[in-house]
C-alpha cells in the first residue's frame, strides 16, 4: 500500500467541484492476471487521483478505461510505469466530447449525439444532429471539423458553433428558420487519432494514424483521401509524406465513414469543412483549374459569407475556387460532396494568416468562431433559400 | 548568466563591416542580384494580369529579406495587401515580379494602423530556391523609436536565464510568456534569412514553433543564441525542422548559419539526409 500513499502525496488537496475537463485524459489500461486486476483496484479505489472508471476491470484480458483528472496525470502515469502496468492513451482531451454530450443532454429535441463510426485506432466518431423534426430525412447540412487534426481552431470552432446553435434556436430567426427547413450534421473531430497524438506526442501532427504497409512513415492525408480525381495533382504517394493520398480512395476509415454516412443520408444539400489557416473561403475545384458548373453562385455566396465574417471583427478572408486560391489539391472532401451532388460545397480556412498559424491563441477562439459564425449562418441561409 | 559556447571547430565567418543605409524618408533601399539579360518569352495579357498568386510569393520573399537586412527585431513588417504588379518570364521558366505592397508591423499593438508602402522587383529562378530581391519601403517607424525598442529587447534578452531549451515557443495553446517574447521576435528575424533563402517560385514558408533555446555569453555583448524553428511550407503542408545560430547587436547586421532537415524522412528518424546551407553573412557578393 505504500506507493499508493506516495503517490497519493504528490497530488495536492483534493479537487472540489470540478466541471471543466480540460487536460484530462482517458487511460485504456491492459490488465492480464489477477495481480494486475488487484492492483489497479487499489489505485481506483484510491481517493487521492479521483479517478473516474468508465469501463470496469471483470476479467483478464478486457482493457479498462480510465477517465484520469489532468492533476493526476503525472503521478498516476509513474503508479503505472512502477508497477508495469500496460496503458495507452485513448482520449486526450475529453472537452470537446464531454461537451457534445451535454448539448444532447440538455436539448434532447433539437441535438443528437451519432456514433458514425470508429477511427483506426478504435476511437468513436461522434456527430451531433441538430433538427426538429424527427424520422424524415430533411435537406440537411454537413459542417466537418478537424480533418487535420493539428488545426486546432478548427475543432474549438465546431464545439462553439455546437453549443451557439442551440442556445440561438428560438430566439436568433436565422437560426430558427434554417432548422425549420434542414438538419444539421456537426463532426467537430473529424480525425479522432490524429487529434490525440497533438495533444500527447507532436503538436503539429496533421494526418490520420494509419500503418503503411510498406513505409515506416504512418497515417494518410485525410483530405486527398477522399473519391475525386483521387492521386491527381497536389497530392504526393511517399507515405511520408504530408499530402499522401493513402492507398486507395476512401482507405482511411475515417473517412470512409463520412462518405457511408452522407450516401445513405442521400439528401446532403451543403457540405462545409472548416481547416485553418490563411483565412480563405473557397469553393470547387482543388483538382482542375477548371471552373465548376456553379461556380458563380458559389462565388457569391462566398463573398457574402466572407463580408458578414468581416463585419463582426474586421477580419479579411480571400474568397475563390481552391485551385487557384490556395493551390491545387485533389482528393478533397469539398471537391468530392460537389462531385456528388452536394451543389454547396465550401472550405473554410480559419484564422490566422501565418503569425500564430497552427498555434492559434486560445484568446483568438471565441472571436474566431463568433465571425465564422455569421459566414457559415449566410451560406446555410442561402442554402435553405435555394433548396433544390 | 548564460555559459560560454564551446569554440568552434573552424574559424568563425567575417564581420561585416557595411554599414546599413540610413536615409530620412526611406528605411531601406537594397539591391538584390540583377536578373540575367534574355529574351522575355511570356508576359501576362494585360486583361488577365498575373496570377494574384505570385503577387503575393514575390511580395513574401521581398519581406523577408527585407526584415533580414533591416536586422532590426522591433521593425518586423509583414504583408498586408498587394495593391499592383506586374510579371514576366523568360525562355528559362526564370520570372521577375514587379510589385507595389502594403506592409503592417509584425509585432503591432491594438489599434496600430501603420501601413508602410513598398515597391519591389523580385526575380524567381526556375524552381530554385533564394530569390533575388531589390525592395524599397517608406519609412514604418521612426529611427530613434526603433533603436530604443530594440535596445529594450536586447537588454531583455540579456537578462533571460537558461535553462530554456524545453519550452517551446509558443505552447500548444499559442501563448508566448511576455518574458519570452523578445526570443520569438529576435527568432523571427533570424528565421527571416531562412525563409528568404528558401522561398521559391512555388513554395513559401511560415515559423510556426521554436525549441531547443540555448543563449550563449559572448566578450562583445552581442546577442548569440541557437535555438530550433519548425517551418510551415506552402503548398507541401511539411513541417521543416531548421537549427539556426544567429548573432546580433541592436544596429548592426545579423549573422545566422542554419541547417535545416530538408529530405522527407520517415517518422522519429534523425537526419540520415539532411540538407545544409552555411549562410554567408554579407549579402555584398549579390
Amino acid at each position: 500500500m505504500k506507493w499508493i500513499l506516495f503517490f497519493g502525496a504528490l497530488i495536492g488537496p483534493s479537487i472540489c467541484g470540478r466541471e471543466k475537463f480540460f487536460g484530462d485524459q482517458v487511460f485504456r489500461i491492459n490488465v492480464r492476471g489477477g495481480d494486475e486486476i488487484s492492483k489497479l483496484s487499489q489505485l481506483l479505489n484510491s481517493d487521492n487521483f479521483k479517478l473516474d472508471v468508465w469501463k470496469s476491470p471483470s476479467a483478464f484480458s478486457h482493457p479498462v478505461d480510465v477517465l484520469v483528472p489532468s492533476v493526476s496525470l503525472q503521478p498516476v502515469k509513474s503508479f503505472l510505469k512502477s508497477q508495469a502496468l500496460q496503458y495507452s492513451v485513448t482520449i486526450a482531451d475529453l472537452q470537446i466530447y464531454h461537451e457534445m454530450d451535454n448539448i444532447a443532454g440538455e436539448f434532447p429535441d433539437l441535438a443528437h449525439r451519432l456514433k458514425i463510426g470508429h477511427s483506426f485506432e478504435n476511437r468513436s466518431m461522434y456527430v451531433l444532429k441538430f433538427g426538429t423534426a424527427e424520422g424524415r430525412r430533411r435537406p440537411a447540412v454537413w459542417l466537418n471539423a478537424g480533418i487535420h487534426s493539428r488545426e486546432w481552431i478548427s475543432q474549438a470552432t465546431a464545439i462553439w458553433t455546437a453549443r451557439k446553435i442551440v442556445s440561438d434556436y428560438g430566439k436568433d430567426p436565422a437560426i430558427t428558420s434554417i432548422l425549420e427547413k434542414m438538419d444539421i450534421f456537426l463532426l467537430p473531430v473529424a480525425n479522432p487519432d490524429g487529434y490525440v497524438y497533438t495533444q500527447t506526442k507532436n503538436r503539429l501532427w496533421r494526418k490520420t494514424r494509419s500503418l503503411n504497409s510498406r513505409s515506416p512513415c504512418i497515417g494518410a492525408d485525410p483530405n486527398r483521401n477522399w473519391n475525386s480525381s483521387f492521386a491527381g495533382a497536389g497530392t504526393s504517394n511517399n507515405p511520408c509524406s504530408e499530402v499522401y493520398h493513402g492507398p486507395h480512395a476512401n482507405s482511411e476509415v475515417e473517412v470512409k465513414s463520412v462518405v457511408d454516412f452522407i450516401q445513405q443520408h442521400g439528401n446532403f444539400k451543403c457540405f462545409i469543412d472548416l481547416h485553418s489557416y490563411s483565412q480563405l473561403l473557397m469553393y470547387p475545384y482543388g483538382y482542375t483549374v477548371n471552373k465548376a458548373p456553379d461556380a458563380e453562385e458559389l462565388d457569391e455566396v462566398a463573398r457574402c459569407a466572407a463580408k458578414a465574417l468581416a463585419s463582426l471583427s474586421g477580419t479579411k478572408y480571400q474568397v475563390g475556387p481552391i485551385c487557384t486560391t490556395v493551390y491545387p489539391a485533389s482528393g478533397s472532401s469539398t471537391d468530392w460532396a460537389y462531385d456528388n451532388g452536394i451543389k454547396y460545397a465550401f472550405t473554410f480556412e480559419l484564422r490566422d494568416t501565418g503569425h500564430y498559424g497552427f498555434l492559434l491563441p486560445a484568446n483568438q477562439i471565441i472571436p474566431t468562431a463568433e465571425e465564422t459564425w455569421l459566414g457559415l449562418k449566410t451560406i446555410m441561409e442561402h442554402v435553405r433559400d435555394h433548396l433544390y | 548568466m548564460q555559459p560560454r559556447r564551446p569554440p568552434p571547430p573552424a574559424p568563425g565567418p567575417p564581420r561585416p563591416a557595411a554599414p546599413l543605409l540610413a536615409l530620412p524618408l526611406l528605411l531601406l533601399a537594397v539591391q538584390g542580384a540583377a536578373a540575367p539579360a534574355g529574351p522575355e518569352a511570356a508576359e501576362w495579357r494585360p486583361d488577365t494580369g498575373p496570377p494574384h498568386g505570385l503577387l503575393r510569393q514575390a511580395a513574401r520573399a521581398a519581406l523577408h529579406f527585407l526584415n533580414f537586412r533591416a536586422g532590426s527585431p522591433s521593425a518586423l513588417r509583414v504583408l498586408a495587401a498587394v495593391q499592383e504588379g506586374r510579371a514576366r518570364i523568360n525562355a528559362k521558366k526564370e520570372c521577375t515580379v514587379d510589385l507595389v505592397f502594403t506592409t503592417e508591423r509584425y509585432n503591432s499593438e491594438e489599434g496600430e494602423e501603420s501601413l508602410g508602402k513598398c515597391s519591389a522587383r523580385v526575380f524567381f529562378r526556375n524552381r530554385k530556391p533564394r530569390p533575388a530581391v531589390n525592395v524599397t519601403c517608406a519609412r514604418l517607424m521612426e529611427k530613434t523609436k526603433r533603436q530604443q525598442e530594440d535596445y529594450r529587447l536586447y537588454k531583455q534578452m540579456k537578462q533571460l536565464r537558461n535553462p530554456l531549451d524545453g519550452v517551446s515557443i509558443p505552447d500548444s495553446h499559442g501563448h508566448i510568456d511576455p518574458s519570452l517574447r523578445p526570443v520569438w521576435e529576435l527568432a523571427f528575424l533570424g528565421s527571416s534569412y531562412v525563409m528568404w533563402e528558401k522561398t521559391t517560385r512555388f513554395l513559401h514558408y511560415y515559423m510556426a514553433q521554436l525549441s531547443g533555446v540555448k543563449q550563449w555569453e559572448t566578450n562583445d555583448g552581442a546577442i548569440d543564441f541557437d535555438y530550433t524553428v519548425l517551418l510551415h511550407e506552402f503548398s507541401t503542408q511539411e513541417i521543416i525542422p531548421c537549427r539556426i545560430h544567429l548573432v546580433w547587436s541592436p544596429g548592426k547586421p545579423l549573422t545566422v548559419k542554419y541547417h535545416c532537415q530538408e529530405l522527407l524522412a520517415p517518422e522519429d528518424a534523425s537526419g540520415t539526409e539532411e540538407g545544409s546551407a552555411v549562410a554567408p553573412t554579407e549579402l555584398s557578393n549579390f
